[in-house]
């Protein structure tokens, strides 16, 4: 990279980002200052990813980027450059079987409103990857990351728990087939 | 509304419409500092989790320079008794860094106490330095340390964590004098023993160690912070020889009156915070003087 050329256009002030989303490539133009954010609802259509608090405080735009939990509204569109990007349109099968996650918050009734639920969602998604079991003190921590404004933490928690169980069966069932 | 100085018209002073920068995202450290004397007024962005906040308060830089792609800022190190820890490492990497945890075990435990999950893998130690929010931990638990920043490419080279809050200092010249934050070391040869307290956030924060002195002595080196006021050094030196003869209830209560009338503010009262804090400062001697590790 040279010091005259900029990534960036100096007179569009814009960015070529290319990105994996859900297991499909994309390309987009946004401008410099675009956040994941605006990238996914807006250039992608993934209106999954909720915008709430846009400081990184709420955690309802929560995706994962290459499987770590970040907050779309507080990452700048260019940092996902190269990366994979994972948003809760990507959990459930193509034939619409839902994910563990789904399924558990479903089964355990871990949301209300629903709007923190996408978030919650991802969130569960990484931590499990990280830790299929997960003991509640880091339930609790992880999910202490987000905010559900309708305060339903108990069955979120429960929720998560059970995505666990539901997912170490799924694991087990595929071993044995 | 507001105008903003790119082009892009009027936009809202919240929510959504960020203004535009020039982007340059540099892969070497020698890249960025040219970029820096470049564009003085340029914005230094790591992770963006407090820059992006800083935008929709109103900061809106010509020039951004990222420098996320520079490997340099990553790196940790423990050589001779000094633990080097780049600004562009994350609050999670770095509290489960295995030179942090073997070295200053109790440092990666405060490290990975704070902010949230989500913030712990995108923000950044030079972020949390040079944000200078008050709330923000990294510059409490450092201090006590203390931490010296270290910096390429300016007129300056070091500074002490400590020197974030000192007025009419780094903070008012231009990125071109400054250059970058390339890490912060922190001498571990002397140190005895540190310890965090966080029980009482967001009213009070006390981290702590103690160091040998290199003749005679130990120094009890504290650092009280809050949500709402900038963190105030404390520190004791102590003719004790080891660190079981200290006395953790009076160090406490000599660290906690060395605390500043500006310290209250309306979550408490400066009576109220020189008790807390005397509490707290007790606490972690207590701990310390009945286990002598590093941390």
């Amino acid at each position: 990279m040279s010091l005259e050329s900029p990534e960036s256009n100096e007179e569009t002030l814009t960015h070529n980002v290319e990105f994996e989303l859900n297991g499909s490539p994309e390309r987009h133009c946004v401008p410099t200052s675009a956040t994941v954010l605006d990238l996914l609802r807006n250039s992608c259509g993934k209106q999954g990813v909720r915008a709430s608090c846009e400081r990184s405080v709420c955690g309802a735009c929560t995706v994962l980027v290459d499987d770590l939990p970040v907050a779309a509204c507080s990452t700048f569109a260019f940092d996902v450059d190269g990366a994979r990007v994972e948003t809760v349109e990507g959990l459930a099968a193509q034939d619409g079987t839902l994910s563990a996650q789904q399924q558990a918050f479903r089964e355990c009734g871990g949301f209300q409103c629903g709007f923190c639920t996408s978030g919650m969602l991802m969130l569960t998604t990484a931590l499990l990857r990280q830790n299929p079991q997960p003991e509640r003190e880091q339930i609790r921590e992880w999910v202490s990351s987000n905010t559900c404004r309708c305060t339903g933490y108990e069955m979120i928690l429960e929720s998560v728990e059970r995505a666990a169980e539901l997912a170490g069966a799924k694991q087990q069932d595929q071993v044995s087939e | 509304m507001r105008g903003q100085k790119l082009g892009a018209g009027l936009i809202a002073q919240s929510q959504s419409a960020l203004p535009p920068f020039i982007l340059h995202r540099p892969t070497s450290l020698g890249e960025a500092v040219a970029l820096t004397r470049q564009h003085p007024e340029a914005v230094i962005a790591a992770g963006c989790s407090d820059l992006v906040a800083q935008f929709r308060e109103g900061l809106e830089p010509e020039v951004l320079v990222s420098v996320q792609r520079i490997t340099e800022l990553r790196a940790i190190s423990n050589n001779s008794g000094v633990l080097s820890i780049g600004s562009g490492v994350s609050h999670a990497e770095g509290s489960r860094s295995p030179e942090i945890v073997s070295t200053v075990p109790a440092l990666a435990a405060a490290w990975g106490s704070i902010a949230t999950v989500r913030i712990r893998y995108r923000g950044t130690l030079g972020g949390n330095l040079l944000s200078r929010r008050y709330r923000y931990e990294m510059p409490v638990i450092l201090s006590a340390l203390g931490g010296q920043m270290q910096f390429h490419g300016g007129d300056i080279t070091a500074l002490p964590v400590s020197s974030l809050w000192e007025r009419d200092s780094l903070w008012d010249r231009s990125l071109g004098n400054v250059g970058i934050l390339t890490a912060v070391t922190v001498d571990t040869a002397s140190l005895l023993w540190f310890g965090y307290e966080r029980s009482m956030r967001p009213v009070s924060t006390v981290s702590l160690a103690v160091r040998k002195n290199p003749v005679a002595g130990l120094t009890v080196s504290a650092v009280c912070g809050s949500e709402y006021r900038q963190p105030f050094v404390l520190s004791h030196a102590a003719e004790a020889t080891d660190i079981t003869e200290l006395d953790p209830v009076s160090v406490g209560q000599v660290l906690a009156a060395q605390l500043p009338d500006e310290a209250g503010d309306y979550a408490g009262s400066i009576d109220y915070r020189r008790h807390l804090v005397g509490v707290l400062c007790g606490r972690l001697l207590a701990e310390a003087t009945g286990n002598q590790r590093k941390g």
